[in-house]
């Protein structure tokens, strides 16, 4: 059976609306563990067996060069105006083309359909239109005949809301997630490094919870606590610690000393040193936490930054680093201050951020782990032998 | 048991304490800092952005304020403000209240969270006793 596919990818008002965005992309075009949800769903069509997949995007929303997994999706751009009389025609076209269902999915949440099932009961029913439910609410996944063009094109004029006829309810078990938030992408990523997911974490497990992907660089002194994920190409530098479902994406770097616990860091961006990053997700020059539910604009860089998504100024900036980094050493040979010695890990975490200036190196006495050993041992002894 | 006959100062923070923001509060705080036991509340209501100069500043006051044997708190610390604090890891090193009232309050005695309970229950009787 010819069953095609058609991917709606598009901004809601409310992403629209949000004055302070965690990215300029929607979040299924944000990778969570390695890959974007865009193309987790796109290989599980691939695997259930769609002939094609075409997905349409908005023109400022165009999916970035990852997104292709090279197996022939085709992308389509619209304006936003245009976007749903544009989803109509790419219908006809799916379906002159000989297609005798057509999946229309649009993304939004993250399912883990079984697309297997979901064909077989629409074939049963002999139905026209069938829509996924999950716990009787709709989701946005419809498989609809073909030949039914009508049905499609009132169902994608009312840009998916109501259908001219009575879809069947396909009701699926499987996992969701809604995606409309930083808390459900944070969500997602503990999901997937814990497994509770169809879908794995797209890198090499280098220890049992712990992916890295390609090209990672995790210098000495770094800690990984599992499950963990560093994307390709992401840097952790020394004393780094990433903990608790942590995820940095592709091209993410965390500086010296910062901990990272229940938190994401998306591609390109970095987190400046001796930082505590605790259940947030960092985006573009944007902090999202969500245990106290605020996302705030942070302009600083020396906190949270950007690293170049071109290849040719990421190098431009290597290049200077490098040509910076001897003259600076000699200098510091002359002239500078004998340079202290480097911390261990439990010393560094319990400072303050050096992005601090003359404040750097605060040492925090409330949150001393030490202050228990340090306890006199004679008051200990006292307290073990009191009633003697 | 009120024995504390010193002013404590109120400061309200501006909406952008970046480096200019900063560089401002700390000139003005310096007259304050500058007197035996400083005593000063900065109330962060309406801090809306909040960079590293900031959190500089507030870390150089407390420490101004403690060689002086004073004390610097924080108050209505803003959420923006709040997680700025967390990320730099300085919000432990601040005591902060709710409101600049708490703060100011707190400066006049201390009282161990067993009485401050006890307090709290006499203000707001539970339901059946009150009956």
């Amino acid at each position: 059976m010819d069953v095609r596919a058609l991917l709606l990818v598009n901004r809601t008002a409310e992403e629209l609306a949000d004055p302070i965005p965690l990215s300029p992309l929607p979040p299924p075009l944000l990778e969570v563990a390695g890959k974007t949800p865009l193309q987790r769903t796109v290989e599980r069509l691939r695997r259930f067996g769609a002939q094609t997949v075409t997905v349409l995007t908005e023109a400022d929303v165009l999916p970035p060069a990852s997104s292709g997994n090279g197996h022939g999706e085709t992308y389509l751009n619209t304006v936003r105006e245009r976007y749903w009389r544009t989803a109509e025609s790419a219908f006809n076209d799916v379906a002159q083309e000989g297609a005798e269902l057509v999946l229309v999915m649009s993304l939004g949440p993250y399912a883990e359909i079984d697309f297997e099932k979901l064909v077989q009961f629409h074939l049963d029913k002999h139905a026209r239109v069938t829509q996924a439910y999950n716990q009787s609410q709709p989701l946005q996944i419809f498989c609809i005949s073909a030949s039914r063009r009508n049905d499609a094109a009132s169902l994608l004029r009312s840009q998916l809301s109501r259908c001219r006829v009575e879809c069947a309810h396909f009701e699926h078990t499987g996992y969701v997630n809604p995606l409309q938030d930083a808390r459900d992408l944070r969500q997602l990523a503990i999901d997937i490094l814990t497994l509770r997911t169809e879908t794995t974490p797209c890198g090499t497990q280098v220890r049992p919870g712990i992916w890295i992907g390609k090209g990672a660089l995790i210098e000495k002194g770094a800690r990984l606590v599992a499950p963990a994920f560093v994307g390709a190409m992401a840097k952790i530098r020394t004393h780094a610690v990433i903990t608790r479902c942590s995820s940095i994406e592709h091209h993410g770097e965390v500086d010296c000393g910062t901990v990272t616990e229940n938190s994401t860091v998306l591609p390109y961006c970095r987190v400046g040193a001796g930082l505590d990053v605790a259940h947030s997700v960092i985006g573009a020059a944007v902090i999202a936490n969500l245990r106290r539910d605020a996302t705030v604009e942070v302009l600083d860089p020396k906190l949270i930054g950007y690293v170049a998504a071109a290849a040719g100024q990421r190098f431009l900036n290597a290049a200077m680093e490098f040509a910076a980094y001897l003259p600076r050493q000699a200098w510091q040979g002359l002239f500078g201050k004998e340079k202290p010695a480097q911390p261990d890990l439990q010393t560094a975490l319990g400072q303050t951020s050096p992005a601090l200036g003359n404040a750097a190196g605060y040492q925090a006495p409330a949150c001393d782990a030490n202050a228990a050993e340090e306890f006199p041992s004679s008051l200990a002894v006292v307290r073990r032998y009191g009633h003697q | 048991m009120d024995t504390n006959s010193r002013p404590v100062i109120v400061k309200r923070m501006p909406e952008r304490l970046n480096a200019r923001g900063a560089r401002e509060v700390w000139r003005e705080a310096q007259l304050f800092l500058n007197s035996d036991r400083p005593q000063l509340v900065f109330d962060l209501f309406q801090v809306k952005q909040l960079d590293a100069s900031g959190v500089e500043m507030l870390l150089r006051c407390m420490s101004e304020a403690h060689k002086r044997d004073g004390d610097l708190k924080l108050a209505a610390v803003s959420p923006q403000a709040g997680v700025v604090l967390e990320l730099t890891r300085t919000e432990r090193l601040f005591e902060i209240y709710e409101t600049a009232a708490d703060a100011v309050r707190s400066f006049s005695g201390f009282l161990p969270n067993a009485m401050k309970q006890q307090l709290l229950h006499q203000k707001n009787p539970p339901a059946s006793l009150a009956a």
